[in-house]
């Protein structure tokens, strides 16, 4: 997607958006609002529309370094959640992001008592990402790389863990194809849930999809997070 | 309500295409090494031929 | 060469064959050996077809004469055919087959007297004694060549000759066909390839992909000695192999496909069936009604013969049917490895 971050405005929102959040991840420190950072208030439909993109990764730096997620931010997700929920018929990839921001969104930022819940969003289904063949199922998972954070447990997850070699060849893969977001989310998952073959060389080749692919700042946010959950792991 | 003049239609078509991409097309291209491809080619015609164009990026 | 797509509109991965109903990776078991028969004997009747175009010229021994396209095929032919004689069942006509271009091949050589002009013209030259030992472990052998062969092969030299090490592991099996003392170890050799260096497997591609299959190649004496390969590296390839074909067959390199179907059938122990019944289906459908497979690209729909030139398919057919040859082999769980101590090396095209 690297040369589409000019080719609409919703790509354009998209970008600025991802870059903010990787410089909250790398600064460490998330007092300001990454939306704020980025020029989006909850009255920008397409800034809205580009946190329904970056979903729950919105507060991946609070989630990551445990921090309290500024309340703006807050705000502008439970905004997008509200403002674009997956239709009938949507593609799992959609209902997944959905159902992972709402719960993020309950885990980092329970409502007020009083205040209204986004509501209630049954856990899709991911018994056909079991039955995928490897290059389909990475593909779908580095989509839902947002859902490849700590603590958060999802079937999508559970099956993540459970085909750590179909994702490290899907890494492989991706590279490959030069493909660096794809391989930058399924490293982000390998990061995440382990179990990766030792001869991978999960590290450097997270390092080289980084220099490759960093123009994307969506491959930048996913390596990032990788490297932080592998530090955590190591500890 | 919405400050932006952007149609919410292209919006949320733009929106459905980012939330479930497909795969982007592979860019395959393997090193060079002049001896080696001399060698397929039988000679040194290769060696001769304009460049393989070069990924955009990276 | 194209995309590959891997999901459906609605998002829902792995519901068959990508838009151009190209390929499928759900798992089709027997989807190998119900193309296999089909690929090995078109792809050795293709070569019996073209056979002449195997022969050398008369000039072959000239300084001019290029050996990329002269001896070198001619070695690959008698090294695959050799491979495939083997492999195959006596009485059937693949085994017969095989069996008659390997004797063509010799024929083409005198009998081996051809290879060892080749020899005093060029004797410090490492090929002539390969393309010989393709002969050699075959059983088919020239006394004059061996005589004048045996002391260049002594020196410090030829123990000392530069080249990389997948290349040097096919002279240290050269050495092993034609009998004589190895001049090192292939273990140390082996540590210093591409694959015994259990490289990262996100840094394959073409070249570092046919160092790879040419180490197999050598180790395991063109698949007949699969337990000469080492735990960690039968582990490694088959972690990574279905990752570097799935590659292989998106960009169109027929080829290295085939090398590496050979390799997978090359391993110790069961075979690799959901790889071999993924990508066999794929290739089937590469190879030309005649029995060609074009080294890369697209490949041609014209059922008209001679679809692509020869320089242009030749290896990649031959490999189709030595790979062929030993999937089913391993596909089979036929442990029978070869019927006289095993095939020799050959100078493959692709070796660097």
């Amino acid at each position: 997607m690297d040369q589409k971050h000019a080719s609409s405005p919703l790509a354009g929102a998209v970008h600025d958006l991802a870059t903010e959040v990787v410089l909250a991840l790398r600064s460490g420190d998330h007092l300001a609002t990454v939306c704020g950072a980025a020029g989006i208030d909850e009255e920008n439909r397409t800034g809205i529309a580009a946190v329904r993109v970056i979903g729950a990764d919105l507060l991946l730096p609070s989630v990551l370094y445990g921090r309290h997620p500024h309340p703006g931010d807050v705000a502008v997700l439970d905004r997008a959640v509200r403002e674009f929920p997956p239709k009938p018929d949507a593609p799992a990839a959609t209902a997944w992001s959905h159902w992972h921001m709402i719960s993020t969104l309950q885990r980092m930022a329970p409502p007020a008592p009083g205040a209204t819940a986004p509501g209630t969003y049954a856990e899709p289904d991911a018994a056909w990402l079991e039955e995928a063949p490897w290059q389909a199922f990475t593909h779908q998972l580095s989509v839902l790389a947002p859902l490849a954070v700590p603590a958060a447990p999802s079937a999508v997850q559970r099956a993540a863990a459970n085909r750590a070699v179909d994702l490290s060849r899907g890494f492989v893969r991706a590279v490959r194809r030069r493909d660096w977001l794809q391989a930058a989310g399924a490293g982000r998952w390998l990061a995440a849930t382990g179990g990766e073959p030792a001869t991978l060389g999960l590290d450097r080749g997270l390092d080289f999809v980084e220099l490759m692919g960093g123009h994307d700042p969506r491959v930048t946010l996913h390596v990032r997070a990788a490297r932080l959950m592998a530090e955590a792991r190591a500890r | 309500m919405f400050t932006t003049d952007t149609t919410a239609t292209d919006i949320e078509l733009d929106l459905d295409a980012a939330l479930n991409p497909g795969e982007v097309e592979g860019l395959y291209r393997d090193s060079r090494e002049c001896a080696y491809l001399a060698l397929l080619a039988g000679g040194g015609a290769l060696l001769l031929s304009p460049p393989t164009p070069r990924p955009k990026k990276g | 060469m194209t995309t590959t797509a891997t999901q459906d509109p609605q998002g829902r991965p792995g519901a068959g064959a990508d838009p151009e109903g190209r390929r499928s990776w759900e798992r089709a078991p027997g989807a190998a050996l119900a193309v296999l028969p089909g690929v090995l004997s078109s792809a050795l009747a293709w070569t019996d077809a073209h056979r002449t175009r195997f022969a050398l010229p008369d000039d072959v021994l000239e300084p001019h004469t290029q050996v990329n396209a002269t001896l070198k095929p001619l070695g690959e032919l008698a090294q695959l055919g050799s491979t495939i004689r083997r492999t195959t069942a006596p009485g059937t006509p693949e085994h017969e087959r095989a069996g008659d271009l390997v004797a063509y091949a010799w024929e083409q050589v005198h009998e081996g007297a051809l290879l060892l002009e080749l020899l005093r013209a060029e004797p410090f030259a490492a090929y002539p004694y390969e393309i010989y030992a393709a002969f050699a472990g075959y059983g088919l052998r020239h006394e004059g060549f061996e005589a004048l062969a045996r002391p260049l092969t002594a020196t410090r030299a030829w123990a000392h000759t530069e080249q990389h090490a997948n290349r040097q592991l096919g002279l240290i099996n050269s050495e092993r066909r034609v009998g004589v003392v190895t001049h090192t170890d292939a273990g140390g050799v082996l540590s210093r390839t591409w694959l015994g260096g259990l490289s990262e497997p996100w840094m394959f591609e073409g070249p570092s992909g046919y160092a790879l299959t040419h180490t197999v190649f050598h180790l395991t004496d063109w698949g007949r000695m699969p337990d000469r390969v080492p735990e960690k590296i039968d582990g490694y390839l088959r972690t990574w192999l279905p990752a570097w074909a799935d590659g292989c067959l998106e960009s169109g390199q027929w080829d290295l496909t085939g090398e590496l179907l050979a390799v997978a059938a090359s391993l110790p122990g069961p075979a690799p069936a959901e790889l071999l019944d993924a990508v066999w289906p794929v290739l089937a459908d590469v190879q030309h009604p005649t029995g060609c497979v074009p080294e890369t690209g697209v490949p041609v729909q014209d059922p008209a013969p001679d679809p692509y030139p020869f320089i242009d398919c030749y290896h990649s057919t031959l490999v189709t049917a030595f790979a062929a040859a030993l999937s089913l082999r391993s596909l089979r769980g036929n442990g029978e490895r070869g019927e006289t101590g095993g095939a020799a090396p050959g100078r493959e095209r692709h070796t660097p």
